[in-house]
């Protein structure tokens, strides 16, 4: 299974529904998409996900940090 | 009081005709995000009870803010009753601060009926759904969080109750947002300074009025419980929570205890925000869940937010209002109202008298100066004193017939703005726009203009007339 917005493959099952076996959550080790298997291929399938909010793991790096880590006090 | 809880709201907005049931079983995508978008664009909108959804053992409530009626009702006033005259009847009950709170014993708690210490899966207790398609995740977007400053851990005052976006990331870990300008960023400084996690309590479920006093902007030694107290008229009950000494509702539905994890960051977002807009994907704290306490049958309250008007714009109208109009009075005695509840005061409108010749200009200075108006407030309309700035009949009324476009607007280039609106270029600068719309006094002048009066005996009329309806016409 690959995660639907970035593509990893590091994607784990979160959980299991608490009544009824009803469905099963997955999450994206790498950019912590989740998502449940009911959900419509709009949200669960990679080649449907829209390309306007599909992440590549090589940026994150590059994202703001909020807030700021402050520097170490003695 | 009406009310003391999240549950005795909900009986009294449901003995209001204002809170609806849905019996039927829902799935939790795409049927709640739904229900939450579909309720606030109703009249007289309800609160929306969805007692069974599909895999999950907990019922979710939303909507519980989303509509003048509701609003009145958690002021204690009629539901019908008008958007300025809950402003001035917030103004009223807004100066009781500060009503101090009651501790209760962790016996006597009503949160502390269930904990859970083992195995803790969110999913167990919380019926966790997806708000908006491109959300990263299940969000808690109604959570009141309590933290305190870790060098100051006996400071009641300084401990903070704010809402912040919580992503969910795993059974026992989710994802926060302190922005820098907020309180609990400064605790989380002061932690992270000493390599330490910082203690914080996520209460989901509460008392109305404290919802409303977390998303408002006091001061940072102010209480919102202290706040809380003087809009009920009488304090609000809180325990301790099971670690980190904090000062918790003992009333709310469900409490998760943890801890920001200190100088670490992960991937947050995106998340659909109240411009209307998804907002960013940012490196953001983690908080580790330890504990869950919550009563017999829970309830779990979140909101919908998204392209306004929602829930969220109803929970940030008034109290968002209030502040700059004490503000601006405090100056400017003859400002009457301030409307601020459009995208949480991107757009404000103001009321005043005119005390001499350009007077609106200087009140729309001044409130583009005040802490929340100078980087959210763009669009500032001033309006003349008998104009009712939160009926935007009236306010269009004067902006047709009191505009000279030569002479009553101007904008303010390159000025402080809000990042979070999308036409901020670059995020967090924008330009103002002020309109002038009151009519010109001495030394500025115009062309006669004579108001129409009211005929006589109107008022009496107009009740004689409403009480017909009442009764059914007469026929
Ligand atoms: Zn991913």
């Amino acid at each position: 299974m690959k995660c639907p917005r970035c593509e990893s493959e590091k994607v784990n099952l979160l959980t299991k529904a608490p009544v009824d076996d009803a469905w099963e959550v997955y999450i994206c080790e790498t950019c912590t998409l989740s998502w449940r298997n009911t959900e419509g291929p709009n949200i669960t399938d990679p080649e449907k996900y829209d390309k306007r909010f599909k992440l590549n793991p090589a940026e994150f790096k590059e994202l703001d940090q909020i807030p700021p880590i402050p520097e170490l006090k003695k | 009081m009406a009310y003391r809880d999240l549950r005795e709201f909900l009986d009294l907005l449901e003995s209001e005709n204002q809170l609806v049931r849905i019996k039927e079983e829902v799935m939790p995508e795409p049927d709640l995000s739904a229900i939450g978008r579909s309720a606030p664009d109703m009249e007289n909108a309800p609160a929306v009870l969805v007692e069974k959804i599909k895999g999950y053992k907990t019922p979710v409530v939303l909507n519980v803010h989303g509509s003048w009626q509701n609003h009145a009702l958690m002021l204690n006033m009629p539901k019908d009753t008008p958007v300025k005259d809950q402003f001035f009847e917030l103004e009223k009950i807004w100066d009781r601060y500060p009503i101090k709170p009651v501790w209760v014993d962790k016996k006597d708690a009503p949160v502390k009926e269930v904990v859970i210490e083992d195995d803790i899966n969110l999913f167990d207790v919380l019926p966790l759904f997806r708000i908006n398609e491109f959300d990263a995740g299940f969000y808690l977007s109604k959570a009141l969080i309590v933290s305190k400053d870790p060098n100051k851990p006996d400071s009641y005052e300084e401990q903070n109750a704010g809402t912040y976006r919580i992503q969910v990331k795993g059974k026992d870990k989710v994802g926060i947002q302190p922005l820098p300008f907020h309180d609990i960023a400064v605790h989380l400084k002061h932690a992270e300074e000493k390599n330490e996690p910082l203690p914080i309590a996520i209460c989901l479920g509460n008392d109305p009025v404290l919802s409303f006093m977390a998303s408002t902007p006091i001061e940072y030694a102010q209480s919102e419980y202290d706040f809380a107290g003087a809009l009920k008229g009488e304090p609000i009950e809180l325990t301790k929570s099971e670690n980190g000494n904090l000062d918790i509702p003992s009333r709310s539905e469900i409490v998760l205890e943890g801890y920001i994890m200190p100088r670490e960051r992960e991937i947050e977002g995106p998340f659909g925000e109240f411009p209307g807009s998804y907002s960013g994907a940012r490196l953001q704290p983690i908080v580790k869940i330890t504990k869950i306490t919550h009563r017999q049958n829970p309830i779990f309250e979140n909101l919908y937010l998204g392209m306004p008007w929602t829930e969220i714009d109803y929970l940030m109208a008034l109290n968002t209002s209030l502040p700059l109009y004490k503000q601006l009075k405090r100056d400017f005695p003859e400002v009457k109202a301030v409307n601020a509840m459009y995208t949480h005061g991107i757009g404000t409108i103001v009321s005043t008298k005119s005390r001499f010749g350009g007077y609106g200009k200087a009140v729309a200075m001044r409130l583009l100066s005040t802490p929340h108006g100078m980087p959210y407030t763009k669009i500032v309309i001033i309006v003349d004193e008998f104009v009712d700035p939160f009926n935007l009949e009236q306010v269009m009324w004067a902006l047709t017939t009191r505009v000279r476009p030569d002479k009553d607007v101007f904008k303010v280039p390159y000025a402080p703005g809000m990042p979070l609106d999308p036409s901020s270029e670059p995020a967090g600068m924008h330009t103002k726009l002020i309109i002038d719309a009151t009519t010109p006094v001495a030394p500025d002048f115009a062309r006669d203009t004579e108001l129409l009066a009211v005929p006589e005996k109107a008022e009496e009329w107009s009740k004689t007339l409403r009480d017909l309806v009442k009764k059914g016409g007469n026929k």
